[in-house]
């Protein structure tokens, strides 16, 4: 047959060298250029974007962690407090500690040391400070000692030069008296763990992103817990076990929409049915977590499913074939194989969650919570949350805070999406 | 042997037409019977009616064109049709003089017992070791650490291939060339035993020397397992089988003695087919 069609007289043998066969192959090469350029394009843009959002993000968040103090002499012996070092060896440290007047202490220290308007200078809960300090080491009582403690929005806005929105003549007062307290070094800034210890606060010196962190935290492992195991047992029954008919179908399509679904709708949905129906906790981790993996779960479905199908049928057989039952081809070899695709549809899905702000609003998560969250049923907010809540605050203190939480996380999401992937990497396998 | 052969002659004299509806196999040497097997993939009927016999410790070949329906009729004989949604098969099958479609039966511990090698070779994606030693585990057939090396050793060491891998026991079965994965997938089977192994056309991805290692390895097994063997190459089949099966689209043409059905088949289709005629 072959040889009937090279040797039949209307077919040339073809030429390789003409000019056409020529033009063909340059115009190959170049198409193939052509087209290793544009993916280079588009990886270079999504980096430069990638580096643009961080050194923005770093460079306005950096201070955050930050804290600007003044320098406090506090006379204990000559001040109205009367607490003696001894007395806080007993029982009712806390309760002496808690009556005694630590505010105005402060306030006459400022006074003391920066004439009237001292005061000002001190943030509003540098008396919180003196209590500690005090609490930690009583013979602090017996003598005269200058405390570092954080300075007002105010001082710490004249010491980045910036106005804030104060106005003029305000700012211009107190550059002149920061420019003072500078000169005798009765200003400083260093590095503070408050922001990753504290909570939320009505004073932008004071606010800690600790309890949005751990409520993120307790959230995400409710979500985890119920969304891994239920996404996967859903995606190995629906591709093992699932007969083909009718209502598996519609299983199929609902999984399908869900994963579609505005995530505010699973707000809602989380409002009337865990909260209205289950007398849940508002604002709490728990409803939290249960209203994210109602969202997480239909994404690790999918990928998991797409995941359990691309393991090769020859995998399978040779399992049968030996004798391995069902369960055993399953666990030994399908889902192994089929768990790096199962962590990548994780990942992506947990990623969402971690982000996920609209749903938690309507469950009341953006409560002022000004304690970390104990425990799942505690009253929490959550990264997102707390990023727009503080956004949204006037006080331009909170600027840098806000950006600050946004780089915390960003950490989190990126050591969250290191663990999975390090799974993955540790998992994959090739056949 | 002679005994069988006997038997075999007496068929082909009185009732040549249909020599292969004619079991001709000494009850004690029997390890399987199929009895009127048809097998439909949906509407289509992929086995007509085949009954046929396999000998205990026996090569049974089974040859004919491509798409014929051996792979087909080699799957049903450990239901690993069974994993094919579509796949119907009625008709009986016996192991041992035990239905193996009865409800009863336990479908893992017949494939156990009739173990299969694939035509395209399936190591899992495991180090060599664990591939054949997965089998064994299962079915707890070694109760220490050394008696499962123990059976690694020697199945690796039966299918031919353990000179080749003993020093990289643990390396991945996936990396080996396609001849060593075909012999690991056969040391993987005898790894747990079977009484039976079916083999799809197990040579049809090696070279000459590899297939000369698979063949003898066959001949080394004859004594122990009943061999089913699905091949494409003539002279494969009259070198390692007992007996020939040669089917033509779904129907069991004719069955005999491999020195019979090659030097004298009965029907002008064998005949055709082993000269080279068509397929
Ligand atoms: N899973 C399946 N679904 C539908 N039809 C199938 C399936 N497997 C096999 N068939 C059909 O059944 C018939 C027999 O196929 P089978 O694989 O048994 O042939 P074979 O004799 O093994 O061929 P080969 O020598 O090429 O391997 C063919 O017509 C094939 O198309
Ligand atoms: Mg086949």
């Amino acid at each position: 047959m072959n040889t009937a069609i090279a040797s039949s007289p209307d077919r040339q043998p073809t030429d390789w060298s003409a000019d056409a066969m020529q033009r063909r192959i340059r115009a190959r090469y170049r198409a193939e250029k052509r087209f290793r350029f544009y993916g280079l394009f588009a990886v270079l843009l999504s980096a430069g974007f990638l580096a643009f959002l961080l050194v923005t993000m770093i460079s306005s968040g950096a201070r955050g962690f930050t804290q600007t103090q003044i320098a406090l002499p506090v006379n204990f012996p000559a001040s109205d407090i009367f607490l003696e070092p001894s007395q806080l060896d007993g029982d009712d440290r806390d309760q002496l500690l808690a009556q005694t007047d630590f505010q105005g202490l402060a306030r006459q220290s400022a006074i003391a040391a920066y004439g009237e308007d001292g005061p000002a200078f001190l943030s509003n809960g540098a008396w919180v400070l003196l209590r500690d300090a005090v609490s930690e080491d009583p013979s602090l009582l017996t003598r005269n000692e200058t405390l570092w403690v954080p300075a007002s929005t105010e001082v710490d806005f004249a010491a980045r030069g910036d106005s804030g929105m104060r106005q003029s003549e305000e700012r211009d007062t107190m550059s002149t008296r920061y420019a003072e307290l500078e000169a005798a070094d009765q200003v400083r800034r260093t590095l503070s763990w408050n922001f990753l210890t504290l909570a939320d606060s009505s004073d932008p010196t004071l606010v800690g992103i600790w309890g949005a962190l751990k409520g993120s935290l307790l959230t995400m492992t409710i979500t985890l817990l119920l969304a891994f195991p239920i996404g996967v047992l859903t995606a190995v029954y629906l591709e093992e076990y699932a007969p083909e008919n009718r209502w598996t179908d519609i299983i199929e399509v609902s999984i399908n929409n869900l994963a579609a679904v505005p995530s505010i709708i699973f707000g809602l949905l989380g409002l009337a049915v865990f909260i209205n129906v289950f007398y849940l906790p508002r604002s709490a981790a728990i409803v939290g977590g249960l209203t994210l993996a109602l969202m997480t779960m239909p994404v690790i479905v999918i990928a998991g499913r797409n995941a359990i199908k691309s393991v090769p049928p020859s995998i399978r057989d040779a399992a049968l074939g030996i004798g391995a039952s069902p369960v055993q081809v399953l666990t030994h070899h399908v889902l192994p194989l089929s768990l790096p695709g199962i962590l990548t549809g994780t990942i992506i899905g947990m990623s969402r969650a971690l982000g996920e702000t609209a749903p938690l609003l309507l469950i009341g998560m953006r409560a002022f919570v000004a304690t970390p969250p104990g425990g799942f049923t505690d009253p929490a907010t959550v990264l997102p949350v707390q990023i727009f809540l503080w956004s949204d605050e006037l006080d331009p203190g909170f600027v840098e805070k806000t950006s600050a939480a946004i780089i915390v996380l960003l950490l989190f999401l990126l050591a969250m999406n290191g663990i999975a992937i390090w799974l993955r990497n540790k998992y994959e396998q090739r056949w | 042997m002679n005994n069988v052969g006997d038997m075999m002659n007496d068929a082909t004299d009185t009732q040549a037409e249909s020599r292969a509806d004619a079991p001709a196999l000494a009850q004690d040497t029997l390890k399987m019977t199929a009895r009127n097997v048809d097998v439909y993939y949906g509407d289509k009927q992929a086995i007509d009616n085949v009954s046929i016999d396999i000998g205990m410790e026996n090569v049974t070949a089974f040859i004919g064109p491509s798409g014929c329906g051996k792979s087909t009729f080699l799957r049903c004989l450990n239901r690993m049709n069974d994993t094919i949604p579509i796949a119907r098969v009625t008709g009986q099958i016996e192991l041992d003089e035990k239905d193996i479609y009865d409800p009863a039966m336990d479908v893992v511990q017949l494939r156990a017992r009739v173990g299969m090698v694939f035509q395209k070779p399936n190591p899992f994606p495991k180090s060599i070791f664990e591939n054949v030693a997965y089998g064994p585990r299962i079915h707890g057939l070694a109760t220490s650490k050394s008696e499962l090396d123990e059976i690694v050793e020697k199945s690796l060491i039966r299918a031919g291939l353990f000179e080749e891998v003993k020093d990289r026991l643990h390396d991945s079965g996936t990396a080996l060339s396609g001849g060593q994965q075909q012999r690991l997938c056969i040391a993987r089977a005898i790894a747990v035993d079977p009484e039976v192994i079916l083999m799809d056309e197990p040579c049809s991805a090696l070279d000459p020397i590899a297939t000369a290692k698979i063949e003898e390895l066959i001949n080394d097994l004859r004594g122990k397992y009943a061999i089913v063997i699905v091949t494409h190459n003539m002279q494969q089949a009259a070198r390692v089988s007992q007996r020939t099966a040669f089917f033509h689209l779904g129907t069991l043409v004719e069955y005999g003695e491999t020195s019979d059905l090659f030097t004298n088949p009965s029907q002008d289709r064998t005949k055709d087919y082993i000269t080279g005629r068509y397929g």
